[in-house]
Parts: structure tokens; C-alpha cells; sequence
């Protein structure tokens, strides 16, 4: 069974070749691996590929295709795509395109400074917002090229977490 | 002899002072907010109580409630770790008046230390070597004029009550120095409500080094060596390292004695820092005492192989420190690596959240000093610190090695980490050379923000294979399951495909 499988920027076509026991061909993007795969414990899997040793920890992430996962060097975000996360995929596409963006924090905080005024022409990364939170200053920047559309706080605020502080048009 | 000690903290160092607690025989009481009722410490802890909601001042910060806790549990001593109620010299009294001993200075020495302006007119007095610049508030703008054309610029304007490097500006140009005062006074305001501001030489390529002290009522004030800070970002220390790179043996024997010389200029009793900024000619100038533990204290009892946590609760019980200053000595070498919950490479902001999978680092010479666990969730109410990562070697390269190989090890998933920010660190020339002083991070950022993948691309190959394996694997027993448990608990069945299937 053939699939895409997205590894932070690229996206690899998989497929299981062949498969006796615990060995089995993978083919990525068209190279053949010959492997001895085997989970030694739950979420670990041990592979032997010509010799080389590769301990691979496979985390759940938040949906059932989506995987952590950490090699020797590199902790990786995985996503397995079929048919219908592709569906999802664009879908989420046209949605992030036709909203307004919110900026918001995934933590309570205080306002630290807001470097931009309402009507203000913003580039994607200029600096938005300032906050402080868990002991830390934090920049937030606008994601989009836009104006200013709306600015709920002032400085010195305490805010709750995803309240919503500038909306960027 | 202190029999149960209440620990005022939370995170790694309620733990890490539970630990010494435990070896001692004493027994422990943990305190915790809404936030942290499965916090590690909770677990771990003989006795634990509840103190109030998540937000630090209504609980971590509610002294007279831990007090209140304190009576209720027989705790005869209260440790207050380092921030929240550590250098609060009200706590302190409050806690003497209830007949609880107060793990730490006492407070008229907590005081002392504290106003930034008394402390360094009592370290003149004692002929501790200060940086040039005012020994009394300034407020108006003719004074502030006088002192810096005596000094001379660049200065540093400071916050008195601060810390933290809030209420800090920096003047090179005559021009920016009325707005800079103004900033600093505003700032200083906000933050600590006392516009109070003073006036120091601004050190160049300054180094941060402090000295560990312990000092108890038998009259004997020891140090413990340097420890290394100045690989900071924000004023705010990432990586801590002793013996210093930098110190000559004449030097630390030098800096040592003034280290000494100013705890006992406050009568200080207890475990405290001397803090120095040294400039790039080695001069040294007192900047500050912390009168607590500090968080890098762990490089500390690595090299001398004591556990200050120990000694500060022998103190506390009035017993004299367990050694003399001539049999104690700086045995190889050890670094410190704060593991805090934010992604380096998106401005280091916070990243508080779920813990899905940790795998800490051992062998020899490898210390974890943490709290966090598979299946906790970082709270969003107080510091991103995940752990401490301490490593050990016979000189400075085996413990960069070391430390390099412990960050290879450390996997945490589920949150962002500082891991490989510090891994490039370890690996950054300037740094293994120990060639570095505070500006390190601002004057290496853009090298260390490099993010190219290590490894080949086997590693990523792999890793999609393994993942992929997973997937299908995880799909054929769904499928068998249809096909056999049509006839069993269709209530589990359903349960279970809901789990593995798509939303």
C-alpha cells in the first residue's frame, strides 16, 4: 500500500515492497531500503539497515496520522497523507486564506507594548504585539501583509489565554 | 535538629530539596496550587497540602498561608527554594514570629542585599570593589549630568529595586541620556513600584561570575569557588560553567576572599552568591548578592562534592558548616544547561503544553535535575524551566563532550525545547575555546540560529519508514478487528476504532 508521508517541508511517496517476518523492502521515493525492522517496546521501533542501527521513537501526535517522531539527530513532525487528509488539507487551505488573522497567546500574560497603531500597514513579521508570560518577553508578528484592523488591549493589560489582542486585515 | 521541613517551591528544586530532605532522614511537606496537583514534587513529597489557585500570588506567593500549612503539618522549617518567597524578608520575620525556621538569611541581611544602593555602599565599607557610579538615588536630571561627566560614558542607568534586567538602560551617546533616565524611571515604576534609579560605568565585554558562599552562626563564612554565567540571552543565564575559563588561580584566590569579606560584612548566615562582573582587563566589581540557592548551585556540589541543600538545612538547625575552606577544592569540571519549554528558533517564545514522550540522558558524569514526566502538561502560570542538565568530566573538553552526547540523548516530545539551541552552543568554537563573555548569544545569534539537519538523509528516511510501518501496522488490526470481534462488545469495538480512525 502506497502513500504520502510529509516530514517537515517534504513530502516522500512510501510504499511496503515486500515483507517476510522482520525483514521487509520499503521503498522512499523510489530508493530501496532493505531493512530489519522490529518494535522493541511500545512506540520504539529498532531498525538494522546494512549493518547501521537506527533507534526510531514513534509519539502519537494529535491525530491518528500524525506521528513525533525522534532519530538519533532529529525529533520530526510526520504526517501520513491519504486521500481524505489531502481533502482536509486544502480545505484548511481556503479557510486560513479567507479569515481575518487573530493574534493571540496559548498562555495568560500582560501587554507589554504595541509597537503598531489601528489603520497601520503591517508586513508579514513586523512586530504586533509584545507580551509577557512564564517569566519571558515574547514578540508576536503579524503572519500576513495587512492593516491593522483592530486592537482589544492596551499596554500593562493582563491577558487570559487566546483572548484575542490584535486582528491584522 | 530540623525534623520536617515544608518546601515553598515547586518544579525541580521542590524536588531537588526533597532529595537531600530524604537522605537526611527529614521528613518532607509539598505545597501546590490548582495547577499542580500532579506535579512531581506533589508526588514525592511525605505530606502535601494544598495552597490555593494557579497564579503565583495566590498560592506560591501567599506566605501566610504556606505558614499557616507549616503550623497545621508540624513542619518545623520552611525552604523556600529560589524566587517566589525566597528573598522576602517579611516571609522571613513571619516565619520566625510563628516559630518555624526560615531556611535561609536572616532578614535584616535578605534586606541589605536587597536595596541595590545599600548593598553597595556596605560592600565599599567593606572594601569589596563596586563599579564607578552613584552611591545615592538620583532623581534629578543635574545630578544625573555631574555624576556620568565624572564617570564618564558608556553607564548603565538601573532600576533600584530591580532585577532581571527590567528597568536597565544602556547609555553610549550624551544625547540619549535624559530619555533613557526617564525610560528607566518609568520602567522601574510599572514594575516595582519605585521610580528610584542609579548610575553605574557600563563594564565592556563584561564576564558574570559569581561566588558560592556558606556561612552559619559558629562564625565561619567558607566559599565554594566561581561559577561561570555569562552565556546569557535577555540577562536571563542559559549555560553556567565552573571552574571559569577565564579566572587566573591568583585571581579566584583574589575574588574568593571578597566573596567572603562581603557576607560578613552583612553578618550573613546561610547559603548565598556573590555576584562579580569582571571586565576584559580581569577586574572584578561586586554587583550583587542573591541570598538564596541559586539554580546553577548543582555545577557547584558537582566539583566539591557537597550538598549545599544539606549544609543550608545544618545551618538553618544551627550546627556549624560539615567543612573547613582548606579541605574543599574544585575537582574537574562541570556545566550546567537550563532545558526550558520554548522554541529557539520562533523567538524563544514559551511553549507550555502536553509532555507525550521524554527520554532523559545517564551515564557518568550526567545529572538531570527536573520535574516533568510523560503525560504531564507544562502549567502556563509560572516558568518554562523543563530541567536542568548538569554534566561532569576530568577537564573543560570532556565535559563539553559530555554535555554534548546528554543533549544527543535528551528527547522530549510534545513541547518545544531549548535542547538543540544549547547542542549548537556546545559546538560553536568562540564557546569550546572559552573565548566567550556575556555578548556571546546577542554577537553569535545568527550562527546559532542556523538550522540545517544533521545526519544524512538515512536518518529521515527511517524515520518516515518507521512511521509508515506504524501506520500500516496500526490499519491491518483495525481491519482484523472488523472481521472478528463482530459478535463480542460492539461498545469496545467502536471505542477502539475510534481511537485509531480519522476524526
Amino acid at each position: 500500500m502506497g502513500l504520502e508521508v510529509r516530514i517537515g517541508d517534504r513530502i516522500a511517496d512510501v510504499k511496503l515492497v515486500r515483507r517476510d517476518e522482520n525483514v521487509a523492502v520499503f521503498e522512499v521515493d523510489g530508493v530501496e531500503y532493505e531493512v530489519d525492522i522490529a518494535q522493541v517496546e511500545n512506540g520504539v521501533y529498532s531498525i538494522i539497515h546494512n549493518g547501521k542501527s537506527f533507534n526510531i521513537e514513534i509519539i502519537p501526535g494529535d491525530g491518528p496520522k500524525n506521528y513525533y517522531v525522534n532519530t538519533f539527530y532529529n525529533s520530526h513532525e510526520v504526517e501520513i497523507i491519504d486521500a481524505q487528509s489531502r481533502y482536509q488539507r486544502s480545505r484548511k487551505a481556503l479557510d486560513d486564506h479567507a479569515a481575518d488573522k487573530i493574534i493571540s497567546t496559548p498562555m495568560p500574560g500582560r501587554v507589554v507594548k504595541i509597537p503598531v497603531n489601528e489603520g497601520d500597514t503591517v508586513t508579514k513579521g513586523t512586530t504586533v504585539i509584545v507580551i509577557s508570560a512564564m517569566k519571558m518577553e515574547s514578540e508576536y508578528k503579524s503572519p500576513v501583509d495587512g492593516v491593522v484592523k483592530k486592537i482589544y488591549v492596551n499596554e500593562g493589560d493582563n491577558i487570559n489565554a487566546n483572548q484575542p489582542l490584535v486582528e491584522i486585515e | 535538629m530540623i525534623k520536617k521541613v515544608l518546601i515553598a517551591n515547586r518544579g525541580e528544586i521542590a524536588v531537588r530539596v526533597i532529595r537531600s530532605c530524604r537522605e537526611m532522614g527529614i521528613l518532607s511537606v509539598a505545597v501546590y496550587s490548582d495547577a499542580d496537583r500532579r506535579a512531581l514534587h506533589v508526588r514525592y513529597a511525605d505530606e502535601a497540602y494544598h495552597i490555593g489557585p494557579s497564579p503565583s500570588r495566590e498560592s506560591y506567593l501567599n506566605g501566610d498561608r504556606i505558614i499557616e500549612v507549616a503550623l497545621r503539618a508540624g513542619a518545623d522549617a520552611i525552604h523556600p527554594g529560589y524566587g517566589f518567597l525566597s528573598e522576602n524578608a517579611e516571609f522571613a520575620r513571619k516565619c520566625a514570629a510563628a516559630g518555624i525556621t526560615f531556611i535561609g538569611p536572616d532578614p535584616d541581611a535578605i534586606n541589605q542585599m536587597g536595596d541595590k544602593i545599600t548593598a553597595r555602599q556596605t560592600m565599599i565599607a567593606a572594601g569589596v570593589p563596586v563599579v564607578p557610579g552613584t552611591q545615592q538615588k538620583v532623581s534629578d536630571m543635574e545630578t544625573v549630568r555631574k555624576i556620568v561627566d565624572e564617570i564618564g560614558l558608556p553607564v548603565i542607568i538601573k532600576a533600584s529595586a530591580g532585577g532581571g534586567g527590567k528597568g536597565m538602560r544602556l547609555v553610549r551617546r550624551p544625547e540619549d541620556l535624559i530619555s533613557a533616565v526617564k525610560m528607566a524611571q518609568s520602567e522601574a515604576l510599572s514594575a516595582f513600584g519605585d521610580d528610584t534609579v542609579y548610575i553605574e560605568k557600563y563594564v565592556e565585554s563584561p564576564h558574570h561570575i559569581e561566588f558560592q558562599i556558606l556561612a552559619d552562626r559558629h562564625g565561619n563564612t567558607v566559599h565554594l569557588f566561581e561559577r561561570e554565567c555569562s552565556i546569557q540571552r535577555r540577562h536571563q543565564k542559559v549555560i553556567e560553567e565552573t571552574p571559569s575559563p577565564f579566572l587566573t588561580p591568583e585571581l579566584r584566590e583574589e575574588m574568593g576572599k571578597a566573596a567572603v569579606a562581603a557576607a560578613k560584612a552583612v553578618n550573613y548566615v546561610g547559603a548565598g552568591t556573590i555576584e562579580f562582573l569582571v571586565d576584559g582587563n580581569r577586574n572584578f566589581y561586586f554587583l550583587e548578592m542573591n541570598t538564596r540557592l541559586q539554580v546553577e548551585h548543582p555545577i557547584t556540589e558537582r566539583v566539591t562534592g557537597i550538598d549545599l541543600v544539606k549544609e543550608q538545612i545544618r545551618i538553618a538547625s544551627g550546627l556549624p558548616i560539615s567543612f573547613k575552606q582548606d579541605e574543599i577544592a574544585q575537582h574537574g569540571h562541570a556545566i550546567e544547561c537550563r532545558i526550558l519549554a520554548e522554541d529557539p528558533f520562533n523567538n524563544f517564545m514559551p511553549s507550555p503544553g502536553l509532555i507525550r514522550h521524554i527520554s532523559e540522558p545517564n551515564g557518568l558524569g550526567v545529572r538531570t535535575d527536573g520535574y516533568a514526566y510523560e503525560g504531564y502538561e507544562i502549567p502556563i502560570y509560572y516558568d518554562p524551566m523543563i530541567s536542568k542538565l548538569i554534566t561532569w568530566g576530568r577537564d573543560r573538553t570532556e565535559a563539553i563532550n559530555r554535555m554534548k552526547r546528554a543533549l544527543f540523548e535528551y528527547k522530549i516530545t510534545g513541547v518545544k525545547t531549548s535542547i538543540r539551541f544549547l547542542e549548537r552552543i556546545m559546538d560553536n568554537h568562540d564557546f569550546r575555546m572559552g573565548n566567550y563573555n556575556t555578548h556571546f548569544i546577542p554577537e553569535h545569534l545568527d550562527e546559532l540560529m542556523d538550522i540545517h539537519p544533521r545526519g544524512s538523509k538515512v536518518f529521515e528516511d527511517m524515520a518516515i519508514i518507521a512511521a509508515y510501518f506504524d501506520f500500516i501496522t496500526k490499519m491491518e488490526k483495525v481491519a482484523m478487528s472488523d472481521f472478528t470481534v463482530t459478535h463480542s462488545d460492539n461498545w469496545k469495538t467502536y471505542g477502539l476504532k475510534r481511537s485509531l480512525l480519522p476524526y
